[in-house]
């Protein structure tokens, strides 16, 4: 897909990835209040413009919804699990800023993103074999300075089951 | 209230109504943002949900906050008004207080005395081009 488009960086996956802010699970609903015109409000556009796309991708069972111009101050606007609601006035604010700070009040903290990613490290097992869903190799043959499968190079007649059972039978 | 609450995924949702036909129900629009997968560019991607309305006080237009039951009102109905965000022709600025519509505050328009300056440069100069007629005359 061609590059169209102001800034189409905002569309590659490396970009989404890069996005930090992470919501803590209370979060449900998010709420852009924001203007077309106006410097108060510039921050907030660059915000939408820039990091929505970030934050949802990291965030996708998270609900945002973007007003354009139906108030006069830009604000944002979350809704908890237990039914309390976080506004946040970003008026002369920068986009760093705003992420600076919604990443401070409801993000997850270092701490539980690493404990997270350490408990699902300890769920895969990386010397176990299997589909390739739950496992990372499924057969020693892909193992390099392993034996090569057998479907693809025939195995040496003495590792054979069928030689073996015949050299038995001899004996 | 963690395990009761959820005969539906979605517990809490912002939508804009768009009818209330219904006897005490009001049918909800709410949009989420979804990726496509192949230009990696978000869209919104709407719903509709019921809402339980006891006194009927939804206009078509409002945006309001729906709050999942705990279990199933009805067949459709699964969720109730927790709150109107904003009324249709009559949205309050949170972080003021004050009345407002599109960028400019409501409040100002009817009081005399709250004129801003410009208001009162231009009321001046129209009251000056009516002297000079009434003189020349």
């Amino acid at each position: 897909m061609p590059m169209k488009g102001r800034f189409p960086v905002r569309r590659t996956l490396q970009y989404l990835s890069q996005g930090d802010v992470i919501f803590k699970s209370s979060v449900k609903v998010m709420t852009v209040n924001y203007n077309s015109a106006g410097e108060l409000s510039e921050g907030a556009r660059k915000f939408v413009f820039f990091n929505i796309p970030q934050i949802q991708y990291k965030n996708p069972w998270v609900q945002i919804m973007l007003f354009r111009n139906m108030t006069p101050s830009p604000f944002l606007r979350f809704y908890l699990d237990n039914g309390e609601q976080v506004l946040v006035d970003v008026e002369d604010k920068t986009n760093r800023e705003i992420t600076e700070h919604i990443k401070k009040i409801l993000g997850k903290s270092k701490e539980t993103l690493e404990k997270e990613e350490r408990e699902r490290r300890k769920l895969s097992h990386p010397a176990t074999f299997g589909p390739k869903k739950y496992h990372l190799r499924e057969c020693i043959c892909e193992v390099e300075g392993q034996i090569p499968c057998p479907a693809v190079v025939p195995l040496p007649k003495e590792m054979r089951g069928k030689y073996k059972a015949a050299v038995k039978d001899e004996a | 209230m963690s395990v009761p609450r959820g005969a539906v995924h979605a517990k809490w949702i912002v939508g804009k109504v768009i009818g209330t036909k219904m006897q005490k129900t009001a049918k909800v629009r709410v949009t989420r943002l979804v990726v496509d997968p192949y230009l990696l560019k978000f869209f919104n991607k709407r719903k509709t949900y019921f809402a339980h309305d006891p006194l009927q006080q939804c206009v078509v237009g409002d945006i309001v906050l729906l709050k999942a039951l705990p279990e199933r009102r009805s067949k459709h109905v699964k969720h109730e008004l927790a709150e109107i965000v904003f009324k249709v022709g009559n949205v309050i600025d949170p972080i003021t207080g004050k009345p407002c519509a599109g960028t400019r505050f409501l409040e100002n328009l009817s009081d005399s005395e709250n004129l801003t300056e410009a208001d009162t440069t231009y009321l001046s100069e129209k009251l000056q081009e009516l002297k000079v007629c009434s003189t020349d005359k």
